[in-house]
């Protein structure tokens, strides 16, 4: 989104996925330590990883504002700084260690789907990416705002010439995409844990599934999502060797020909 | 076409390289071994800038060519026998220029986001490689890189120390001097003309005749060249190559030394490396969160010093030019 | 305190001396003969990011905590201990780091080094330095066989295949019946060797079990659900797994999602890294787990043990993990080297007298009894058991615990690692 709006491609979006992942676990932990129900956990988790987008605004406003008028080399110069310092910032608020809510999404118990056992808490994460979606794409089609963001990614000049103001457009769209990379973050953690530099490890994947459905569509990102998933279970079930090799070939064939990738606007 | 840098600056650049030869015997040894990256990076940088100064194109995987060239000194001294300084130079410009044959064929056609998206990609390619199939590798372990024979010497009753702080020194030098002296005719040459056209104007270029994808293609070749070459300079001191070299927040360190010089100038990557080099080993000995200081520095530089610190320097003493042109 | 009589006695007069001569007084522990009074500087190499982070940090805080104990007692012979951190990141990088410790910080000699990759890079540059250099970890065969074959400077740690091998012998004692065993680890050197080496072992003891797949994943894998599902469906008797960082609890968590162990027996050789990130929630019973050389429950554990523990748990909220006692024992070794060589020559000791000193010390470490054989390998004893829920916390813990020592499950000096397993005794 924040691609298709800005035209920033956001290096920094594995570490605000990451910065929801500790806010998540220590949300949980003062939640549970403040006498919360532990089966309510999901609760401070899913407020954590809204609440930490809001440094997408702080992020926004304070620095990437200064470029929208530079080259867009400059924009992804700026996130790879926002990577480095970001970084550091998570390391010294929760340190090294890695951290996790422990065995509570267990606590949602199990089910047999097609002879897996699967925890009831993957469906859940599974069923709210899938709400998320729709909310997104409800959000897009059927408001005000929605049609402004789907106007200026289709042509800002002439989106500002018809009085929409850029800065506020900007900011909103900023702090969306990174509330949703954060809010990622924390619904994935209880099954996970979060560990030192997971938001430079996943800033790969991450590219990898953008390319795929095409920058700058939800859509896209979406298929892309599940298409990168699906090859990456096959491939270790089939031949784990090829498993990101295999991943990166299709980056590199999708940007040879088709560039815009499987739903994105214009190429180059 | 100036076969010198004028006025001033040449005097600077004299005074530069007799301090350049006098470090061995003046300074620390520790700080002569530092000036051995330095030489690496300016090399790979001068091939950088061709692509990110002159024609406008920023690589986010140019560690891939970094990496070529160290592997390949890691292959010729540790696997083939092969001791030679000077044909693992070769066997790296000459690999780096295969696999940037193929590789810039297909990213050249492509511009700004895009084309940082792809060598991203071929980046992480070569790094998985390097990563994943450890039988040739070595895997996370690397390979080691023997010691090199310089011009013939092999040099081998040396300590490695006074080696490295000695004949390797000087070795490393001239090459960065040659690689700066051939860069500089490259630029100044018509086809570093055409390049700043493609950069400035591209449709313009394309109008005036040139081709402009066929000449951004040789960009990358050769700044792909000077990545293998300064890769190759990297092995021997360190003594052991690994595949972190091509991981693509190498390559972004890279950039990042290139933006902090200041891609606008010829001189900028060498004073970008010089000041990258040092303020990290001073800064990571210091300062446990090195890394927020840098990223903040990174940051900075984006905002409000583009030109990095050759920019600075020329709005200081010229009283404010054009930072994000690239050079004239 | 190795303080002999005559060192104590000279200590005094030459204290006297001072107080006749009317010298300024500088109060201080011990003034000894041959001894400088700056401090002794010891460099130290620790990982602060990444995913040996926070091994990187266990072993630093055992570092400091033993400065912190031999200052607050006068130090080493009577020299204050200053340690000088660099960050351990990538090997190029760390090389630089080693140098500038050795060359421009002049420390007498450096501790630490983790990952594979640096500790290889590390070992020729150690060489070329003459400056001693006692690892924390990261030995692999490729180091020990190949590039680094006697070397004079550096002493490195226990072979990383050790817990594998250990895990194998006890395999065989705790899980008698087992047919096939399925392997996952790190796809790196530390897990590949790891599943070679328990191969090896474990076809010693029972001939007839078949390995049907040894799976890796890339070190910061957080999603092991398809590797999962593959061992349940291979239904294998037992998952022989030797991952030792943030992995380890989060495979542990999906495996128990799935059911795992409810049919299948497993084999941590090495989570006991991340012992209390293992909650009971998701780890069952009956599992084997290894502590690597320290286990910090250990029942026959010294009052050092114990206090370390202690005031570690205090400190930081978490339970230490072994490399505070590889971190421990290098300090502690050499200062006990240092002392040993004083104690002949009654100088502070050159950096190869304190390297010859090094070789065959044997000191006592947190988890009891370490030494540096005379090839600079680390030897120690190794902690492995039944997982058990039977204990005030709210992660795992073993019991019985087995103590295999590094005489019988690391290869003598010199030898082959395969051929060594090959040429066991059964």
């Amino acid at each position: 989104m924040v691609f298709g709006v800005q035209r920033i491609f956001n290096l920094a979006c594995g570490s605000f996925y990451a910065l929801g992942a500790y806010a998540g676990v220590s949300a949980v932990e003062w939640f549970l330590r403040a006498g919360g129900p532990p089966g309510l956990f999901v609760v401070p988790l899913i407020v954590a990883g809204v609440a930490a987008g809001a440094l997408g605004l702080v992020v926004e406003r304070g620095l990437l504002r200064f470029v929208y008028d530079r080259d867009e080399t400059f924009q992804l110069l700026l996130t790879f700084a926002l990577v480095l310092m970001l970084e550091d910032l998570v390391r010294m608020t929760w340190g090294t260690a890695p951290r996790s809510t422990g065995g509570l999404y267990l606590s949602y118990g199990q089910v047999r789907i097609l002879g897996a056992t699967v925890p009831v808490y993957n469906l859940l994460v599974i069923a709210a990416s899938v709400a998320i979606a729709l909310g997104i794409g409800w959000l897009l089609t059927r408001t005000a705002f929605g049609r402004i963001i789907r106007a200026t990614a289709d042509n800002r000049e002439m989106a500002e010439a018809l009085g929409v103001d850029m800065r506020t457009v900007y900011a909103k769209v900023f702090t969306l995409g990174t509330a949703l990379g954060t809010l990622g973050g924390a619904l994935v953690i209880p099954a996970t844990a979060a560990m030192s530099e997971m938001g430079i490890e996943l800033i790969v994947e991450a590219f990898a599934v953008v390319v795929i459905g095409g920058l700058g569509s939800m859509r896209g990102a979406f298929v892309g999502a599940l298409i990168v998933g699906v090859l990456r279970a096959l491939a270790i079930a089939v031949y784990q060797e090829l498993e990101m090799l295999l991943i990166y070939a299709i980056v590199i064939a999708v940007l040879v020909l088709r560039p815009r990738g499987l739903f994105g606007g214009s190429a180059a | 076409m100036s076969t010198l840098p004028g006025g001033a600056g040449r005097w600077v650049l004299a005074a530069a390289l007799v301090a350049a030869l006098l470090v061995p015997h003046v300074a620390p040894t520790y700080h002569v071994l530092l000036m051995l990256p330095f030489m690496a990076y300016g090399v790979i940088l001068l091939g950088l800038n061709l692509l990110f100064g002159y024609t406008g194109l920023v690589s986010f995987g140019h560690a891939l060519f970094v990496g070529l060239g160290a592997y390949a000194g890691a292959v010729l001294t540790g696997l083939l026998g092969v001791r030679h300084m000077e044909l693992i130079l070769l066997a790296a410009a000459a690999g780096a220029a295969l696999v940037a044959a193929a590789v810039g064929a297909l990213c050249v056609r492509y511009v700004k986001i895009y084309f940082g998206m792809l060598t991203l990609a071929f980046g992480m390619v070569f790094y998985t490689f390097l990563l994943k199939f450890y039988r040739f590798t070595g895997g996370d372990e690397g390979m080691p890189v023997l010691r090199p024979a310089l011009l013939g010497w092999p040099l081998s009753a040396m300590p490695k120390t006074d080696y490295l702080a000695g004949p390797y020194y000087y070795y490393s030098l001239a090459v960065l001097v040659l690689a700066g002296v051939l860069m500089w005719r490259i630029v100044h040459s018509p086809f570093g003309l055409c390049l700043r056209t493609i950069r400035d104007n591209p449709l313009k270029a394309e109008a005036l005749g040139i081709g402009v994808t066929r000449y951004r293609w040789w960009a990358f070749l050769i700044s792909a060249v000077y990545a293998g070459v300064g890769g190759a300079l990297l092995g021997p001191p360190t003594g052991n190559v690994d595949p972190t070299l091509a991981y693509w927040t190498h390559s972004g360190n890279i950039v990042f030394m290139t933006l902090l010089g200041g891609f606008a100038h010829f001189f900028g990557p060498l004073v970008g490396a010089f000041a990258f080099i040092y303020l990290q080993d001073w800064v990571m000995s210091v300062f446990p969160y090195w890394r927020l200081v840098f990223g903040a520095i990174l940051a900075a530089l984006v905002i409000a010093a583009p030109g990095g610190l050759m920019g600075l320097a020329t709005r200081w003493t010229r009283g404010g030019a054009r930072a994000e042109a690239g050079p004239r | 305190m190795q303080t002999t009589r005559r060192g104590f006695l000279k200590g005094v007069g030459a204290a006297g001396a001072v107080g006749i001569l009317g010298a300024p007084a500088v109060v201080r522990a011990q003034a000894r003969p041959g001894v400088p009074s700056d401090p002794v500087k010891i460099g130290v190499l620790a990982a602060r990011a990444g995913i040996t982070a926070p091994v990187g940090a266990a072993g630093l805080r055992g570092t400091e905590w033993w400065r912190d104990r031999v200052n607050a007692s006068g130090g080493i012979l009577g020299r204050r201990v200053e340690l000088l951190v660099e960050e351990e990141t990538n090997p190029k990088d760390t090389v630089e780091r080693y140098r500038k410790l050795v060359l421009q910080e002049k420390v007498d000699v450096v501790v630490g080094g983790i990952s594979t990759g640096v500790t290889l890079a590390l070992g020729p540059a150690v060489e070329e330095l003459d400056t001693p250099w006692l690892a924390w970890d990261g030995t692999t065969q490729k180091g020990v066989e190949e590039t680094l074959l006697r070397p004079k400077w550096a002493f490195r740690s226990v072979d990383n295949e050790v817990e594998a091998i250990v895990g194998a012998i006890l395999t065989a004692k705790y899980f008698k019946g087992i047919k096939t065993v399925i392997g996952l680890g790190n796809d790196y050197s530390y897990g590949h060797d790891c599943w070679q080496s328990y191969q090896a072992a474990l076809k010693r003891y029972m001939p007839d079990v078949q390995f049907v797949q040894g799976l890796f994943t890339k070190l910061g894998t957080t999603d092991f659900t398809s590797h999962v599902a593959t061992i349940q469906q291979s239904k294998a008797d037992l998952l022989m797994c030797s991952f030792w960082s943030g992995d380890a609890p989060i495979v542990m968590k999906q495996a128990a999602a799935a059911g795992l162990f409810k049919s299948m027996k497993g084999v941590f050789t090495t989570a006991g890294g991340v012992h209390d990130a293992l909650k009971k929630e998701f780890t069952p019973e009956g599992l084997l787990l290894g502590y690597n050389s320290m286990y910090f429950e250990d029942p026959k554990g010294s009052p050092l043990l114990k206090q370390f523990v202690r005031e570690y748990q205090a400190k930081h909220k978490e339970y230490p993990a072994y490399e505070s006692d590889h971190a421990y024992f290098c300090v502690e070794s050499y200062k006990a080297a240092v002392e040993k060589a004083y104690a002949q020559s009654r100088q502070w000791p050159s950096k190869e007298q304190v390297v010859k000193a090094l070789e065959g010390i044997e000191v006592e470490s947190l988890s009891g009894k370490r030494a540096w054989r005379e090839d600079h390998i680390m030897m120690c004893n190794f902690y492995q058991g039944i997982t058990t829920h039977k204990n005030p916390y709210d992660f795992a813990t073993i019991a019985p615990v087995e103590v295999v020592s590094t005489r019988q499950a690391m290869k003598p000096a010199g030898a082959k690692l395969f051929d060594w397993i090959a040429g066991w005794k059964i």
